[in-house]
């Protein structure tokens, strides 16, 4: 009766995308879900006229109907893709600097290296040679990737010293740029402070500064976004969820909201089960957690269960940041305040990395703001006539955690009352116009997330932590990853590693 | 041993040695990062326990046929609040587990325990235990304290309008005390409708309050024909705002009661030109008399029994109860915490059959989409069949 060919702990984005693929390809599976509604992360909320979206801002690798790409083949297979309107964002991004000028990058090659050519004509051949290198880096990735995934086991030595030798030369790119930060190869092609700082905007979608962040990620999420172009969708990440989790259900696939996971049964050292909050069990061929590996190995066994290995492999890898944001509904049109771009990031100075040392912090002081305006692409996401706005800054949880529960509140109010002063500074009569409000702060995000440090994106995504060293590997037989804590966090790239790793599974019960 | 092929790999990139040895040298002096048991769960309960433990510990009778019931934590600790946000109470009553929204009408000063406010109700299944069976040291849970009906200082003006109705006084009453007590920087009206001043709760306190503070305002509104009663008569409107509180287009006006109240000073308000935004209500509860509300089918009179069919199942629920007391009835275990419509806790799918929603329900698009609803103002108007 309770055995199932795969259990899956989390119906967030990896969880209900695993699950989705495994129905698809015949295999029984169960879906464990605490909450009392499925996404994780990729949820929503409703306050007065207004549903806030939580987490997503661009979606990536969609592709356009006529030119799909992976992401809207792999929905299309699940069946949901013509259940959701699509929304297609036009441009990536505007970055707004402290002198009140601000840059705009159209979702499109030609026309970003044209308009930056045309704004900073002193870097016009840099420009044109870092696009060519973004797009021979993400070229040489797929092609590497591709190779990797033919190879099976490790070679003799003999083979190791010639792809060692060979390697270099066959991805030139990558093994110049792999392992530099943003901050590194930004300075090596430009030498204007904005227009660094137009190009590595995506910086704060992994919340590691410039200096941090691996330009690797970068590079990549400009050449998807440009190629696939960043969508959004009507009905928030809850709707593509939700529908995820029926197209589960279709497929023959069991999803259990409200029911948590206490225990992960092993037996012989190998994962065999779970138990639910109610203490009924369940047996699996194969178990995923799209649970932290932290929380996964911690919480869900006992100590002297969890192997040693796991506890060596898990140590060098940091918590990441946490953030806080302002929920915000205004009674008027973007166009009425002068929001033009739905995504944007302020800065308070043209020195982002020290900028970003505030974060450390517990109230944001210098901290680059993003906020995002959803109704500038679509103005049917709230009412006719109002607007809404996401606007915060990252933040790590450290000092937060440290509030007796009694400063809660008023840190929190402080919190949002500087952040809504920073937006009424660049949209004059902001305030007057908020409906809505509703702060999260790193607390909020570790009350629902369940992670540690309210951390939003999984483990710091830095050179050390991300990219070519994800903890990706389970330590014990038959347990499996597959949440943003174990590959590039994001809502794309969750989804297309949730899927890989069904295939994988698949293959293996 | 030789090195990986990955490592030996990574080892040709720019800076690939000197990152692999920095991981090297973080793994060997960097701590086991697995604790043991969930650590967010713990580091957040003192803010926001899944479950409050709570114990009677004083109750009080208001002598208007209501009662404060004084509950503290059992391990002595309570959770923190904003004035104006409720406790959801578990009770378990002749076998039948269920469960009540109230207001906290303590001051979230007040840090050793929360008091609510329990008033006797024409059909209250729940308040008529609360106030006749209960006694001190009784033992509940709840979940919260939850809920935005509260100043929110970024946005909301500093001058207050409370409108208030019958027992719906209570949220004010934490608010109100908050503000005195702390003398903090605000300026709060209070109008209170009530049938008659003896139903009036916290009447003399609030008069006291009224006395000493002049950032309080008070007006208690009856709308009962008493004889000899000097004070404010009829049903509260925009004709008592504009004559009692002329600057209210200043203020963030608060609407607590029953919903007919309600909705009725939602209009008026908006009657007056204050916008959207300077209005916040509270709904608590379902309504009463499901089968008056605008859209009900014309051919039910609210006393059908249809079946509700939940996975192998049938149950039997009346058209106008809230498909949630039905579950609850037949001892089927639903999340839940407002119960008006708003958490989205109680949420469930219908699969088959039709149902009335009532008004206030915040539904998400993709439940609309896809069939989800809020048990908890969800009525059966056929037989239903709906997922948990």
């Amino acid at each position: 009766m309770n055995e199932y060919d795969v259990i899956i702990i989390g119906a967030g984005n990896g969880g209900l995308a695993s699950a989705a693929t495994l129905a698809e390809l015949d295999k029984r599976v169960l879906v464990f879900e605490k909450h009392n509604i499925p996404g994780g992360c990729g949820t929503s909320f409703r306050r007065g006229r207004f549903e806030f979206e939580v987490a997503l801002h661009q979606l990536s690798s969609m592709g356009t109907p006529e030119k799909p790409g992976p992401l809207r083949e792999q929905f299309r297979r699940y069946g949901i893709e013509s259940e959701i309107e699509w929304i297609e964002i036009k441009e990536l991004f505007r970055v707004n600097f402290p002198d009140g000028t601000g840059v705009s990058i159209p979702a499109d090659r030609k026309a970003c290296e044209a308009y930056l050519m045309e704004q900073f004509p002193a870097e016009k051949d840099a420009i044109l040679r870092y696009f060519e290198t973004v797009y021979a880096f993400a070229d040489e990735s797929a092609k590497f990737a591709d190779a990797s995934a033919k190879s099976t086991g490790e070679p003799g030595a003999l083979k190791k010293a010639v792809m060692k030798l060979l390697f270099p030369k066959m991805y030139p790119t990558l093994a110049r740029y792999g392992l530099k930060s943003t901050q590194e190869v930004l300075d090596e092609f430009f030498t204007s402070p904005k227009l660094q700082l137009a190009l590595s905007a995506y910086w704060c979608f992994m919340g590691m500064p410039p200096e941090r962040f691996p330009w690797s990620i970068l590079a990549k999420c400009t050449n998807i976004y440009m190629e696939d172009k960043p969508f959004y969708l009507r009905g928030t990440s809850m709707m593509m969820n939700q529908a995820i989790m029926e197209s589960i259900r279709r497929m023959g696939g069991e999803v259990r909201l409200n029911l948590g996971v206490k225990k992960l049964l092993l037996e012989s050292g190998k994962a065999v089960g779970v138990v639910d909050d109610n203490g009924m069990e369940y047996r699996a061929k194969k178990i995923v957690s799209n649970i932290s590996p932290l929380a996964t190995y911690g919480a869900l066994l006992e100590p002297e269960e969890v192997p040693a290995v796991a506890r060596e492999y898990l140590k060098p890898y940091t918590v990441g940041i946490s953030a806080i944001t302002c929920f915000i509904g205004l009674d008027c049109t973007p166009e009425e305040i002068g929001f033009t771009t739905s995504f944007t990031l302020n800065y308070e100075s043209f020195d982002a990395n020290k900028d970003f040392q505030d974060a450390y912090k517990l109230l944001p002081e210098h901290d680059p703001l993003v906020a995002t305006c959803y109704t500038v692409d679509d103005p049917a996401v709230s009412p006719k006539g109002t607007s809404i706005i996401t606007a915060g800054t990252l933040k790590y949880g450290t000092e937060w955690e440290k509030l007796s529960p009694e400063q809660y509140y008023e840190m929190k109010y402080e919190a949002g009352r500087r952040i809504v002063a920073r937006l009424e500074a660049m949209y004059p009569g902001f305030t007057s116009h908020i409906e809505e409000m509703e702060i999260a702060t790193p607390l909020t995000h570790m009350r629902y997330l369940n992670h540690p440090g309210g951390a939003i994106y999984g483990y710091e995504q830095d050179l050390l932590n991300s990219v070519f060293f994800f903890p990706a590997e389970s330590k014990i037989p038959n347990l499996e990853f597959a949440s943003g804590w174990v590959n590039a966090c994001g809502f794309g790239p969750n989804y297309l590693f949730a899927d890989k790793l069904a295939k994988r599974i698949a293959r293996e019960v | 041993m030789g090195k990986t092929l990955k490592d030996t790999l990574l080892g040709t990139l720019v800076h690939g040695e000197e990152v692999l040895e920095d991981i090297r040298v973080l793994r060997k002096v960097s701590q086991d990062k697995i604790t043991e048991g969930n650590e967010a769960d713990a580091r957040i309960a003192p803010l926001h326990a899944k479950v409050l433990h709570l114990v009677v510990s004083a109750i009080i009778d208001t002598g208007k046929n209501a009662k404060v019931i004084r509950l503290s934590g059992t391990e002595g600790y309570l959770p923190p609040f904003e004035a104006g946000q409720y406790i959801n109470l578990f009770t378990e009553i002749d076998g039948v587990r269920t469960s009540r929204p109230y207001s906290i009408s303590s001051s979230p000063r007040q840090r050793g325990y929360y008091e609510i406010t329990v008033a006797r109700s024409a059909c209250g299944f729940v308040s008529d235990y609360l106030l006749d069976e209960v006694k001190v040291g009784d033992a509940f849970t709840a979940n919260g304290p939850a809920g935005v009906f509260r100043y929110q200082p970024v946005f909301h003006s500093k001058k207050s309008l409370f409108l208030a109705g019958g027992s719906g006084i209570t949220p004010f009453l934490s608010m109100t005390r908050e503000v005195l007590e702390a003398h903090l920087d605000r300026d709060i009206v209070l109008l209170y409708g009530c049938r008659n001043e003896q139903a009036a709760l916290y009447h003399e306190e609030l008069g006291a309050y009224a006395e000493a503070y002049p950032d309080f305002r008070y007006h208690l509104v009856i709308s009962d024909n008493v004889s000899g009663w000097t004070g404010e008569t009829g049903f509260l409107d925009g004709a008592h705002i504009t004559r009692l509180v002329p600057d209210y287009k200043e203020r963030t006006c608060y609407i607590c009661g029953p919903q007919v109240m309600n909705e009725f000073c939602q209009r008026e308000l908006e009657a007056l030109g204050v916008p959207e935004k300077r209005i916040r209500r509270e709904l608590f509860g379902a309504c009463k008399n499901i089968e008056k509300e605008a859209g009900w089918p014309a051919e039910l009179t609210g006393g059908e029994v249809f079946h509700v069919t939940v996975g192998n199942r049938t149950i039997e629920a009346l058209a106008n109860e809230p498909i949630l007391v039905a579950l609850e009835r037949a001892g089927i275990r639903v999340n839940v915490c407002c119960r008006s419509g708003e958490c989205s806790l109680c949420r469930v799918k219908l699969v088959a059959g039709k149902v009335f929603l009532s008004k206030g329900m915040m539904l998400r698009k993709a439940d609309e989409q896809y069939g989800y609803i809020h048990s908890c103002k969800a009525y059966p108007i056929s037989d239903v069949s709906i997922l948990l």
